[in-house]
């Protein structure tokens, strides 16, 4: 009996105690490697860029071998990371496992994401060549500026009507497209999703020459010139017209015609969601078509709605490409990354650039928290 | 006890294999520069390209057919001379060349589009100055006066023009101007502005003008300005203008924009008003001027201009367009001058002799003329071969160049950027869209960045 437990229970005891030490030369030869590898792809890089007569100077051969030694280079790094921490005390290791594995993907995003993010703020304190530390002075300078005052009334305008009007002619699509025959359905989606797939400088392009004047003696290239002098009216110079903020006006239409194809599809693929049953079992209450509709689909696609709502929210925050090659912030027309973007490359003013990046960012931080807040508790109710 | 310390002996080890690795073993550049020699009086400054070796590197702005023209131009004197010329072109030379000089690599010559760079790296000390290896008082005597005062610093110029763009031309439609009684030759702006009321009388507006150029609108109008300056007070208070030691709103600039008021601003003297500048695009601004009958005549713009004129234009220059040089002013500043670019050619390699052989030539009078010959080129030299340019238009150019008294390069160029290429757009368009002269003038010098 008593030889019979100690057999069974003895290989038990040394088990843990076994996985428990470290592996030393798992561990040597993993680190080894590791340091090998780094030191071998560092100068492999190196030497293309120092020594191209090595590699005869061919720039076909230099990039498949910069292809084979990034891709092979990096699995290599990865088979001796893993191997390293192998090595390692059982319970060290299962600790560090996911997070070695997670670190690479972890670095690139912090080097691309959150170093940039914390050094512009730091050069948001600091001068035009961020050499040197001027506290609170770009801040004050931006705060005192008219422009900038200015591009914030403009984003808030921005703001305030084309994610509104998007969603709302979103939903009027997606409605009244579900009441066609399958093809109607499909060709009439299909051309209000298409302006999608246009870049916003192309699209601004386009729309320029909605807007284009010419002299009233000379024929109009504009289509809204053409139209108004057919009516008998002299062409006017929209883009430059800032009364009622008319030109800020005729520049968001460009955004929502670009967008509506977004909001339209996802709405459309939610209404479709909605359970047939709510809605018979709501025609069998006697309801309207527009109870239903306000009372039954829009409650049930609300998830949608905010989150096609706030995406374009985000969007309208960085709007700039419209607003650059239509007016360039001219006639009272700028916007927050306009006038960033004329800072940075136009005036070289590193610390002011960034001031406004920074205070558009702080914008930015609570429609993210808010979007990412009721993502969770859709998942939840899921 | 024991197993702690085989851990430290493996983490000692690991690091130890760590630092030695890292800090032995890594390549080194082997082009690496050994700090900045400098470019003093005496002595020369070095690049780290081999010196005598038959091959001279430059590094330029431009590209496509002009590279080709460049490379055209030079190819007799590499066969003569036995020297490679290697020309890189880079759309953003500004940058690329500031970067590749203070990292020790820098060509051993290159051609800077407008002087502000060139000074910049004067000043560190990089750049020969051309006294020590070209002969200054011929170039003196035959360049346009101008282009050496412009890459002085410290009493030495740093680089010498190969080739000049100018914008002082005034283009008119050639039989309709004649027709409509405007004149071809005229003493000062004063003459100039009697024909053209002359003009308006009869109905139809003299000038045509078009600022639009998207994000950059307003270029057009800072050209006017300038123009203005040089002729209103000269090329002394232009300079004085450029690098702030006026400033903008001084009463003599004031009076620059007051005679482009008279100008531009006066009632039908230019087609659609301050309208159809603003939205007309810089390239389309004289189109009208080629309708029937013409609803404008006149458009001051520089040699590019013919690469934006209507293509039955184009394709008959010589008798369909005309130009004249924009007049000096009557009780302003006494010569003619004139307003342009070039590109400024400077050595990074100052014990070279291969360099040296290839700086005379791309500076002096000889250069050019394949260039020439393929057109929208003009060469900085009063004294180059006129016989080259493919047209009478260009000689007709190379003409007013020569019998210039002063040249003076864009001042929107040599200006802060703020300004130069911000503020000074933004305004001009604001002053024509009815903004005093005053006004302008004080916001442009409120915008001055502050040193």
């Amino acid at each position: 009996m008593s030889t019979a437990t100690d057999t069974v229970v003895a290989p038990q005891r040394r088990d843990p105690d076994d996985i428990n030490r470290a592996n030393v030369p798992k561990i040597v030869i993993g680190l080894f490697g590791l340091i090998l590898t780094a030191w071998a792809l560092g100068n492999l890089f190196l030497a293309f860029g120092y020594y191209p007569q090595w590699f005869l100077d061919n720039k076909i051969l230099i990039a498949a071998l910069a292809l084979i030694g990034g891709v092979g280079g990096a699995a290599l790094l990865f088979w001796f990371l893993n191997m390293f921490i192998e090595g390692l005390p059982n319970r060290l290791s299962q600790g560090i496992m996911p997070y070695a594995f997670l670190l690479p993907g972890f670095g690139l995003i912090a080097l691309m994401l959150i170093y940039p993010t914390i050094q512009t703020i730091n050069y948001s304190f600091a001068n035009a060549n961020s050499t040197e530390y001027v506290g609170l002075a770009n801040y004050k300078d931006i705060f005192g500026s008219k422009d900038f005052w200015n591009a914030i009334l403009n984003n808030l305008l921005w703001l305030a009507l084309v994610p509104a009007i998007t969603v709302a002619i979103g939903i009027i699509v997606a409605v009244l497209a579900d009441k066609l025959s399958a093809q109607g359905e499909k060709v009439s989606k299909s051309i209000i999703f298409l302006p999608m797939a246009i870049s916003f400088v192309g699209a601004s392009a386009i729309w320029n020459l909605v807007y284009a004047y010419s002299d009233k003696s000379q024929s109009q290239v504009g289509l809204l010139n053409a139209i108004v002098t057919k009516l008998g009216m002299d062409p006017k110079t929209w883009l430059q017209i800032s009364d009622g903020k008319l030109n800020s006006l005729l520049m968001m239409v460009i955004l929502i015609w670009l967008q509506v194809g977004f909001s339209m599809i996802l709405l459309s693929s939610a209404i479709k969601g909605v359970p047939d049953d709510t809605l018979e079992a709501a025609r069998i209450d006697g309801a309207s078509e527009l109870q239903i509709f306000f009372k039954v689909i829009i409650p049930q696609i609300r998830g949608t709605i905010v989150t096609v709502f706030i995406t374009v929210v985000i969007l309208v925050m960085k709007v700039f490409d419209i607003v650059y090659v239509l007016t360039n912030g001219r006639d009272n027309s700028d916007v927050i990354a306009n006038l960033f973007f004329n800072e940075m490359f136009a005036n070289s003013q590193a610390g002011r650039a960034s001031a406004i990046v920074v205070v558009l960012l702080i914008a930015v931080l609570p429609i993210l928290w808010y979007q990412v807040k009721t993502f969770r508790e859709e998942q939840m109710n899921r | 006890m024991a197993q702690v310390h085989r851990r430290r002996q493996l983490v000692a080890m690991g690091g130890a294999i760590l630092t030695t690795t890292l800090l032995s073993a890594c390549l080194q550049n082997p082009n690496a520069s050994d700090g900045g020699g400098a470019a003093g009086l005496n002595g020369y400054v070095d690049n780290t390209q081999k010196d005598g070796d038959k091959v001279v590197t430059i590094l330029g702005a431009f590209g496509g057919d002009e590279k080709k023209a460049f490379e055209a131009s030079l190819a007799e004197f590499e066969k003569s001379s036995g020297i490679d010329i290697q020309y890189t072109d880079d759309n953003n030379f500004t940058t690329i060349v500031k970067t590749r000089v203070t990292a020790g690599d820098a060509p051993d010559i290159a051609l800077f589009p407008q002087p502000g760079g060139l000074i910049e790296l004067a000043e560190a000390g990089k750049i020969q100055p051309i006294d020590s290896v070209l002969d200054y008082d011929t170039l003196a005597t035959t360049l346009v006066p101008g282009f050496l005062e412009s890459t002085r610093y410290k009493g030495r110029s740093y680089g010498a023009p190969m080739r000049m763009a100018v914008k002082s031309i005034v283009w008119y439609p050639k039989p309709a101007w004649t027709e409509a009684g405007g004149k071809t030759e005229f003493t000062s702006l004063q003459d100039l502005a009697k024909n053209t009321d002359a003009i308006k009388g009869k109905g139809t507006a003299p000038w045509c003008m078009g600022w639009g150029s998207d994000a950059a609108t307003g270029w057009v109008g800072t050209d006017w300005i300038e123009e203005m300056v040089l002729r209103v007070s000269g090329p002394d208070v232009y300079d004085q203008w450029v690098s702030h030691k006026i400033p903008f709103n001084d009463p003599q600039i004031l009076k620059a924009f007051a005679e482009f008021g008279k100008l531009a601003k006066g009632d039908g003297n230019v087609f659609g008003g301050a309208a159809n500048i603003i939205n007309t695009k810089f390239g389309d601004a004289m189109t009208p001027a080629f309708q029937d009958p013409p609803k404008c005549y006149l458009m001051r713009q520089g040699n590019f201009a013919t690469g934006f004129l209507p293509k039955d234009v184009q394709a008959d220059l010589d008798n369909k367009v005309g130009i004249f040089v924009f007049p000096p002013l009557d009780g302003g500043y006494g010569g003619q001058p004139i307003l342009g670019g070039g590109d400024l050619a400077a050595q990074f390699n100052g014990n070279d002799p291969d360099t040296i052989e290839v700086m005379k030539f791309l500076t002096s009078d000889k250069f050019g003329g394949p260039w020439a010959k393929v057109g929208g080129w003009l060469s900085p030299h009063k004294t180059f071969d006129a016989t080259n340019y493919p047209n009478e238009l260009t000689k007709q150019m190379a003409e007013i160049v020569s019998s210039a008294d002063v040249f003076r390069f864009d001042a929107s160029d040599l200006m802060p950027k703020e300004v130069g290429s911000g503020t000074f757009w933004t305004e001009m368009v604001k002053w024509m869209n009815g903004a005093s002269d005053e006004e302008t003038a004080t916001a442009i010098e409120n915008s001055w960045p502050k040193s």
